[in-house]
């Protein structure tokens, strides 16, 4: 019994933690341009890309690799089309990124098909250890820790550094930290940067789980992902990273908790329960500071 | 325009600090600035007073980069500011407090206080912040709260520390008073008096008179998005243009200027 | 708005020329496949189902500026409600064994079974809509992509009442170039009368200053809220033809790449007019052709040359991307199409506001 409420917990957490990172990935950009990035997506599956032709060779040198081209592909889709879009409202924002992200997505299925790929990524992790008399998965421990430690230098770099700082003031009034000195440019770029980082390490992450690779990667992480954010407040870190993980961890718990035949509806029940959350706290359950006022 | 001749004096041993020329700014259909001149010098203290609606607030908001002008400019030092990026003109000396404050609710006090400070690289932040810290304890005492928190004259006080901290030779405010209860504006323009004491150049934006008069070196009468009548607080209040310039502004139909 | 000097009668003229002139549209284009080859008729029909679906999608976003992802999801609700009120007993008998028995043995009129499809839709999308409407613009829109996965998982899943993950056949196929162009035709006259009701004004309005139009007495979120139920029926019927058309049903067919056809073609027609939307469906469902047939392969004297699989989609996303970028309101500018360009006429058919770039 304890065992199993210990196994399931590690799962919540694990699937949780995932989802945190990749709604705070999403948060940090929509924080500093109001652009709900569907292509955020595409990042994970470029960067699971990258894993797939060098893991055989380094590991190390598959995850640097995975990091550099989501960062790359993060600084290049804000150069060519989010920058000239940046006063546009968040509604042209929003369909500009779900342009781009079919496009890369079709693009690479015109370019490697659509067929996905086995990558047998760090096939030690797969093993069980035992923890306490508990027997684990020791890749869901190891989600757990990148995810706590990805959640925890973000969370440093926002509060301590200078340009935390003024990526935290950005998001809630951009106009007057403008004013006050902050460049616009270099904040924007840093947020894609640093939402690359945590798309490379959720596709680490997740290719490692699920041994597959394919142009289609991603996008239900990330749909799932943006309804967290939704939930924890649209526009604040703290919410999209809290509502990232309850909604991954309710997949868990619903999946575990549904007799076997309702367990294909999970999504179901998921969303049912995020519309009557949404019913109650129409701005999510830790509203945004600079999203109320600039209505 | 009235009394324009004789008391826009020239002031040719003062560099300008900003010079604004021609100045049209236009929102859509609507004009706020029809063709707008103004100097201020190093050190110099101006005043803008004008009704709701004059134009005001779209004069520092041009001066701040925050509105593109439709015809003219604005010169900083020298740089066309249509030219330069926003985050550069407090680069180049000019610090504005915006009407409403704007300072960052979510964050705490000290953070506020340190995004002032964005533009420098000096390592005289810290200090320069604790001397804020020691001339208005109350900051001090809350300055890990989130700024939200403050009252409202707080606030006017934390932002204008806020933008003094990037070292500006001219420093904007728009209505400074506005909202606050009187004891507080007097704390408000003590501020303001100490900050020209230091040489910091001022242009204060005001709908109300009395206390931009005590401060200013120069005063501009505010109507119809251009400058009624200009001059020395003592020449303009004797003025007996004055009342027609402030009232004509705001009741008189457009078109015809008092 | 009516002070046209010429008189009431030219200015109620000038008022529905841009519905008129559209229905003149459909019933040409409908026209000219009456007398083109049998294939060329079928894609122009698929087209003009693509024109029930994209004016279906307009209803909402274009009056509301909210992106709904969801209608695809009504368009398969539709079509599903459609296929199993009319499929043949025997036929149900094979796919779906465990069908209820009142399903089983219902065998309604197709048109019937239209009407039914659409209504299951509208009333979907009233349940949906209910907690949606009050969500900001942005949350509703991410919020509307869960209508879409909800729908996805249910038709994938409920297998004794949808056939799960396998196609559902012999429908009747009923839908050929008429039926689908007076469904065009209804489509455009009820999003036109919508967008200049009341409730359609004010939901425009809205979409510049949701704040100032919220404070001067104007209910959002109930003109978001019927914006949106007319939206899902018109969304239903469209897959509901669209079944009819292609005899089967299938779930994967009403998810992401319908959605991002849908989208595609309002945005590039421009989602800011009735005319951005039936233009875009016309010019892009012509283009997907075209560049279907390169990918097939396109014989230069002896040999065939082939694009890609694939090229056709990314094509297409490239274009989007770029009338985004060059050309914010799409082909049709945001403006409707009008009698004459003088200022009058431009000024009554022009929206309220001016597409997304503002």
């Amino acid at each position: 019994m304890i065992e199993r409420v210990l196994q399931t917990l590690v799962d919540v957490v694990s699937v949780g933690g995932l989802y945190a990172l990749t709604a705070l990935g999403i948060g940090l950009i929509f924080g500093v341009m109001r652009l709900i990035n569907f292509a955020h997506a595409q990042l994970i599956m470029m960067a699971g890309y990258a894993i797939l032709v060098l893991f055989s060779q380094s590991v190390p040198l598959a995850i640097a690799a995975a990091a550099v081209v989501a960062i790359l592909l993060a600084l290049g889709t804000e150069r060519v089309v989010f920058r000239p879009l940046r006063d546009a409202d968040p509604a042209t924002l929003l369909i500009a990124s779900f342009a781009l992200s079919f496009f890369i997505e079709k693009t690479m299925i015109m370019l490697v098909g659509s067929r996905p790929k086995g990558v047998d990524f760090l096939p030690e992790l797969a093993r069980q250890i035992e923890v306490a008399g508990v027997r684990l998965q020791l890749l869901q421990i190891v989600t757990i820790a990148v995810s706590g430690a990805l959640l925890i230098a973000t969370t440093w770099f926002l509060r301590s550094t200078k340009l935390g700082l003024e990526m935290r003031a950005a998001a809630e009034n951009f106009r007057m930290a403008q004013v006050l000195g902050v460049r616009a440019n270099r904040v924007i770029a840093v947020a894609f940067a640093m939402s690359g980082i945590l798309a490379a390490a959720v596709a680490c992450l997740f290719v490692a789980q699920t041994g597959l690779v394919q142009p289609r990667m991603g996008l239900q992480l990330v749909v799932i992902a943006f309804v967290g954010s939704v939930i924890g407040g649209l526009g604040s870190l703290p919410g999209a990273a809290l509502g990232g993980f309850l909604v991954g961890a309710a997949t868990i718990l619903l999946q575990t908790l549904l007799p076997a035949e309702l367990r294909v509806f999970r999504e179901v029940f998921l969303f049912v329960a995020v519309a009557l959350v949404l019913l109650l706290r129409p701005q999510g359950l830790i509203p945004a500071p600079g999203l109320k006022a600039r209505v | 325009m009235i009394g324009a001749g004789p008391v826009l004096e020239a002031k040719p041993d003062r560099r300008a600090l900003v010079s604004v020329q021609g100045l049209v700014v236009r929102y859509g259909p609507i004009t706020a600035l029809r063709g707008v001149d103004l100097e201020i010098g190093a050190g110099e203290c101006v005043a803008i007073i004008g009704p709701n609606g004059a134009g005001k607030t779209s004069l520092v908001s041009a001066i701040a980069g925050l509105v593109r002008p439709a015809a003219g400019k604005v010169v900083l030092d020298g740089l066309d500011v249509a030219r330069i990026g926003l985050a550069d003109v407090v680069r180049s000396g000019v610090a504005l407090v915006p009407e409403g404050r704007n300072i960052f609710g979510s964050l705490t006090v000290a953070e506020n206080l340190r995004l002032g400070a964005t533009p420098r690289k000096d390592d005289r932040i810290a200090p320069d912040i604790d001397e804020i810290f020691q001339r208005f304890p109350i900051l001090g005492q809350r300055r890990s709260q989130h700024a939200g928190q403050l009252s409202g004259g707080e606030q006017q006080m934390l932002a204008i520390a806020r933008a003094m901290l990037s070292r500006p030779r001219l420093l904007m405010l728009d209505e400074p008073s506005l909202g606050l209860a009187p004891m507080v504006v007097d704390g408000v323009y003590e501020l303001l008096a100490d900050i020209k004491q230091q040489g910091v150049a001022l242009l204060v934006v005001e709908q109300n008179a009395t206390r931009a008069f005590g401060l200013a070196d120069r005063v501009s009468i505010f109507g119809h998005g251009a400058i009624q009548l200009s001059g020395a607080p003592d020449a303009i209040a004797a003025d007996t243009n004055f009342d027609a310039a402030y009232f004509g502004a705001a009741y008189a139909d457009r078109g015809a200027p008092a | 708005m009516m002070a046209v000097p010429k008189g009431r009668d030219e200015g109620r003229v000038a008022r529905l020329a841009p519905l008129l002139m559209l229905v003149a549209v459909v019933l040409l284009v409908a026209g000219a496949a009456e007398l083109a080859p049998a294939v060329v008729q079928r894609r122009i029909t698929q087209g003009l189902i693509n024109l029930v679906a994209v004016v279906g999608l307009y209803v909402f976003v274009g009056n509301s500026g909210v992106l709904s992802f969801g209608n695809v999801a009504f368009m398969g609700i539709g079509a599903y409600v459609s296929a199993l009120l009319t499929m043949a007993p025997a036929a149900k008998g094979v796919f779906l064994p465990d069908l209820p028995p009142f399903l089983a043995a219902a065998e309604l009129p197709v048109a019937a079974g239209a009407f039914a499809g659409g209504a299951a839709a509208a009333l979907v999308g009233a349940v949906a809509g209910f907690p949606l409407m009050r969500l900001s613009g942005i949350s509703a829109s991410i919020a509307t992509f869960a209508i879409l996965v909800v729908s996805y998982v249910v038709l994938g899943n409920w297998t004794s009442v949808t056939g799960g993950q396998n196609s559902l056949m012999g429908l009747p196929i009923y839908v050929g170039i008429w039926t689908a162009t007076v469904w065009a035709v209804v489509a455009i006259v009820i999003a036109f009368f919508h967008q200049e009701s009341r409730s359609g004004l004010l939901l425009r309005a809205s979409r510049e200053d949701e704040v100032a139009a919220a404070a001067s007495g104007v209910n959002v979120v109930w003109n978001r809220f019927l914006a949106f139920v007319i939206s899902a029926f018109l969304s239903g019927i469209a897959g509901v033809l669209l079944a009819h058309f292609l005899g089967t049903v299938r779930v994967e067919t009403f998810y992401l790449d319908l959605t991002f056809l849908i989208i595609a073609m309002l945005v590039i027609g421009g989602t800011g007019s009735l005319t951005g939307a039936v233009s875009g469906a016309l010019v892009i469902t012509a283009l997907t052709e075209l560049l279907r047939q390169i990918e097939v392969g396109v014989p230069i004297g002896t040999t065939v040359i082939a694009a890609p699989a694939g090229l056709g989609d990314a094509v297409l996303a490239l274009l989007m991307l770029a009338i985004i970028l060059f050309r914010p309101k799409g082909i049709s500018g945001g403006r409707e199409l009008a009698w004459a360009r003088g200022p009058k006429e431009l000024k009554l058919s022009q929206p309220a506001a001016d597409g997304h770039n503002s």
